[in-house]
């Protein structure tokens, strides 16, 4: 099993790029905008805006969903996988909160010089995602939990919550995510 | 115009024709009063009143010693088959020498039953019939716009009671309940070199169709009810409007080869109007004005490439431009927007092939329909287009669209039924055999037709349109009478595309050099395969209403690749299953109005108060409400589901054999209600997933992310805003601290308010799948409950 899995990753090769100084560099060097002119397929998309998930609640109202000023229930979304046939299932319960970014961008570039040497070697198109400096977290929060049961209204429900993480403030992302392919398609 | 003057000629000609023609028979004539006599100047004239019935067992026409034949013509009673038709002609010769004509005809049919070819025994293109009254008056002066030796006609009529309906194989698709008024004065007929040229300066009218009806049953023929029940045919729905003209035509001797037709036409539309009515409510086209032009078009009877003889109609070109300044939806007259398309049909060379703008009208239609029908054999080569969308006065440009293709459409009115294997269902059937073409965009201008060629063509992707798509198209798209409740459409279809290429990224074909490969994101070896069953669509009073009954589809992409479509390297092949049921969708002018962006509040301050920045995207844009039922999967094909499979084997050529790899399947996606409240022992899906999208065309925030040199050269700051600047070379600048003035040249892009809702989607089970290991579960089920997902997002594009 473990043969097939690698097998199937394979083909599929991600380099991401984070350009930000506190990370550990890639082999490909940073690019500016300058050289980009060099390069074909310029044109994309700029991306901003902001998403907030079930920043009220949810669509479904019954004993375990309902509004967020209801006590003693839940108003996040609920995620629920198993990974055996008759196994428990593992919860990402109560997920809620918000984000927003500015400058997310995306378009198909040609690669065929930069990054140290490199890109003269690589000369192949990838898909460029360009990350937003910042990606601003509001109350973002979601628990871990397991279930023996995939909806909450099953009978005979009954849930251990694990831990829970919130997240509040800014993240840097900077830098590009380059996605190509690699291998037999 | 023209055409409408040769019609009155044929009005005129026909009442002083039908003297000679034997089967008339004369009415009882009845004396002009005096007071009648004193309104016709001159009062030397004559009056002629008659009942026309004329039949013809075939009328010909013979082009190079090839026919086509008008069948079993028949100009008499729409009532009763067997009676005339009522002329009433007053004639005079007034002082000036001007002949005066006055008419008034009654419950007139003209129709003939089929239209054959020589070349094609056994089948016809179907028949036509034209119901009408009317009355006009028609004046004949000498003295044309170039010379003397010319003509002069100024005309003017009303028609009631119309209907014009098309026939094939018993069954029916007419306009009922029409009535036009048209009033041309002073247009010209004068002999030039290359034949007769009619000029009208000015045509101006008025247009009313009560309903579109379908008809299935053959005992039908020009009714508004059904003979049989006694109830009123089923409506597509009714139109109305009204034009302001002027226009200029040759027709000429000279076909394309030998004998034949030649006409070089335009047109001004100086104004006109354009309804649609769906029980009353309106999608309306306001404030159309353009221009057309069709040089050269050539009429021959002859054959297509294919050696099938045909009634051909070929052009050199054709262009023009259309402006629409206000696109309406709904009983409250709310616009979307308004929009602008110029065009040029002609020759060019896509692909290494030459194309050109050719139509070839053959009978049959398709082959299982029965004897009557259309084909139009047609190639078509759009080399160059642009299409705007205004909203608020910010305008969005999608440039350089071109088309090409060639390959049958066949056109049948048809009932509900099998015939050879071959399903048929009630109502226009449009056919595509064989038709093999394509289209792409060269890339967006925002602001005006002179801004900078930017990318983001894949913004089009949110409204289903691929930016570059070419195809090999089979299959039809039937458009029956009647949609939800009352008048509206009905569409059944089955479509197949095989060894598509389509574009969900695509750079220029053409930055100024001259035509290059173009580079991006393609899904390439598709195949895909799409049926729609009784899915409705009606204009409601709050705009377009589309329900799908039952939907399935399979999308078989053989490599999605990166680069070139052809060559470029490939991350392996995805099939994309849907199945739907009861999914719908609605579509209403406006956008999203006043928007908190990034904050939360109900006005300025509030918003402010929160991080916001509060925008007012004004009162046009589109609003569409989606709402998806992802049904449990029935059978291999109506399910869905995502299958990516890579690492497959390849064949002699190196080309990638198709399930000899490594699949990952996301098996039985589907969405529920959360439980079986209904107690029908399976899980209510009623709900679906719900999204509402706001979009608007608003200017937006964009920030430079580096230091230096961008890629068009200009230079800023990280963190610097991009300000438009006709005056710069790029078009645009940055700027560290904007203006009032700096925020108002902002770039225009697309502005997003989402919300999406669902209550419970589920994956049955996701699957690897080895070529011979066969199949092992990864995941046994995942399901995902209670979701709300709010957005606002900018979407713009960049060079």
């Amino acid at each position: 099993m473990t043969a097939r899995i690698s097998r199937w990753y394979s083909p599929l090769l991600v380099v991401l790029v984070l350009l930000a100084g506190n990370n550990a560099s890639a082999e490909l060097s940073r690019m500016d905008d300058g050289a980009l002119a060099a390069v074909s397929g310029q044109g994309g998309i700029y991306l901003s805006g902001d998403i907030s998930i079930n920043e009220m609640g949810g669509p479904i109202q019954n004993s375990y969903f309902g509004t967020c000023g209801e006590v003693g229930k839940k108003c996040g979304a609920r995620l629920a996988y198993r990974l055996r046939e008759d196994g428990g299932w593992f919860v990402l319960d109560d997920i809620r909160g918000s984000f927003s970014f500015e400058g997310l961008t995306l378009r198909v570039r040609h690669i065929d010089s930069g990054f140290g040497g490199d890109g003269e070697l690589f000369n192949r198109d990838v898909v460029e995602l360009g990350l937003p400096n910042v990606v601003r977290y509001h109350d973002v929060h979601f628990n871990l939990a397991a279930s023996n049961t995939a909806r909450p209204t099953d009978p005979g429900f009954q849930q251990t919550d694990l831990f829970s993480i919130e997240m509040q403030g800014d993240v840097m992302l900077e830098g590009n995510l380059l996605v190509f392919p690699t291998g037999n398609p | 115009m023209s055409a409408t003057d040769l019609r009155l000629l044929t009005c005129a000609l026909c009442g002083g024709l039908a003297t000679a023609v034997p089967m008339v028979s004369l009415a009882e004539l009845q004396s002009l009063d005096d007071g009648a006599l004193s309104s016709i100047s001159g009062q030397t004239g004559i009056t002629l009143e008659l009942e026309l019935n004329a039949e013809m067992d075939r009328l010909s026409y013979f082009d190079d010693g090839n026919g086509i034949h008008l069948e079993n013509v028949r100009i008499g009673s729409a009532i009763d088959p067997d009676t005339g038709a009522f002329h009433k002609i007053d004639i005079d010769i007034d002082s000036n020498g001007h002949l005066n004509l006055g008419y008034l005809v009654t419950d007139r049919r003209i129709e003939f039953s089929d239209v054959t070819l020589d070349g094609t025994p056994g089948v016809g293109m179907g028949g036509m019939f034209f119901d009408h009254n009317l009355e006009g008056s028609l004046t004949l002066s000498p003295g044309g716009a170039l010379s003397a030796d010319g003509y002069t006609f100024d005309s003017s009529w009303t028609m009631t009671g119309g209907r014009i309906g098309y026939r094939t194989n018993g069954n029916e698709v007419f306009l009922d309940d029409m009535s036009m008024s048209v009033d041309a004065p002073g247009v010209t007929m004068d002999a030039v070199a290359g034949g007769l040229l009619f000029t009208a300066p000015s045509v101006t009218g008025s247009y009313n169709v009560g309903a579109i009806r379908y008809s299935n049953n053959p005992l039908n023929h020009g009714v508004s009810a059904d003979v049989t029940s006694g109830l009123a045919l089923p409506s597509y729905g009714g139109i109305s409007g009204d034009f302001d003209l002027s226009s200029e035509t040759t027709i000429g001797g000279g076909g394309r080869d030998g004998e034949g037709l030649r006409i070089d036409h335009s047109t001004v539309i100086n104004s006109a109007n354009f309804i649609y009515l769906d029980d009353g409510n309106p999608f309306a086209l306001k404030g159309i004005t353009g221009n057309y032009t069709i040089d050269d078009l050539r009429i021959d009877v002859t054959t297509d490439w294919a050696g099938r003889e045909a009634l051909a109609l070929t052009a050199t070109s054709l262009s023009g431009e259309l402006n629409v300044d206000r696109v309406e939806l709904g009983a409250a007259g709310n616009s979307l927007g308004s929009v602008n398309v110029n065009f040029l049909f002609q020759d060019h060379v896509f692909g290494g092939q030459s194309y050109t703008n050719a139509v070839y009208l053959q009978g049959g239609g398709h082959v299982d329909a029965g004897p009557q029908g259309l084909r139009l054999a047609a190639q078509w080569s759009l080399s160059q287009a642009d299409l705007s969308y205004t909203e608020d006065g910010n305008q969005v440009i999608f440039s350089g669209l071109q088309s090409w293709g060639q390959g049958d459409v066949t056109v049948n009115v048809t009932r509900d039924e099998t015939i050879n294997g071959t399903r048929f269902f009630d109502g226009l059937r449009i056919g595509f055999e064989g038709l093999k073409g394509g289209y792409r965009i060269n890339g967006l201008r925002v602001g005006d037709e002179n801004a900078p060629l930017q990318g983001g063509t894949e913004l089009l992707l949110a409204l289903g349109f691929y930016p570059a798509y070419e195809f090999e198209l089979d299959g039809h798209i039937t458009l029956g009478a009647g949609g939800a409740s009352g008048e509206g459409l009905t569409i059944n279809s089955d479509i197949q595309i095989r060894n598509g290429s389509a574009a969900l990224i695509a750079s220029p074909y053409d930055e100024g050099s001259g035509e290059i490969s173009q580079q991006g994101i393609w899904v390439t070896d598709l195949d895909y395969d799409l049926h729609v069953r009784n899915m409705t669509v009606d204009v409601t009073s709050d705009g377009l209403a589309i329900i799908k009954g039952e939907a399935w589809s399979t999308m078989d992409v053989g490599n999605l690749r990166v680069g070139d479509k052809t060559d470029g390297a490939s991350f392996g092949r995805f099939v994309l299953q849907s199945y739907e049921t009861g999914s719908s969708m609605t579509i209403s002018p406006g956008g999203a109005g006043t928007v908190c962006a990034g904050g939360v509040g109900g006005d300025a301050t509030t918003c402010a108060a929160s991080g916001g920045v509060w925008e007012d995207r004004g009162g046009e844009g589109v609003t569409v409400s989606i709402k998806q039922v992802l049904a449990r999967a029935v059978d291999a094909t109506r399910r869905n589901a995502i299958t990516w499979e890579s690492n497959r084997q390849l064949d002699g050529a190196g080309a990638p054999i198709n399930d000899s790899g490594m699949k990952l399947v996301l098996n039985d996606i589907h969405t529920s209600d959360g439980g079986d409240f209904d107690g029908d022992g399976i899980d209510d899906n009623t709900f679906g997933i719900q999204t509402d999208i706001a979009v608007d065309v608003y200017q937006t925030r964009v920030v430079k992310k580096t230091d230096g040199a961008d890629s068009q050269g200009v230079v800023g700051n990280r963190g610097d805003e991009k300000i438009l600047d006709a005056s710069q070379p790029a078009g645009y600048r940055y700027v560290a601290a904007p203006t009032a003035t700096d925020i108002e040249n902002r770039p225009l892009g697309f502005a997003v308010q989402a919300q999406t809702q669902f209550k419970e989607l589920s994956v049955n089970n996701v699957d690897l799948v080895h070529p011979t290991g066969g199949t092992q579960t990864a995941i046994y089920g995942v399901k995902l409950q209670n979701f709300d997902i709010q957005a606002n997002l900018t979407a713009t594009p960049i060079p």
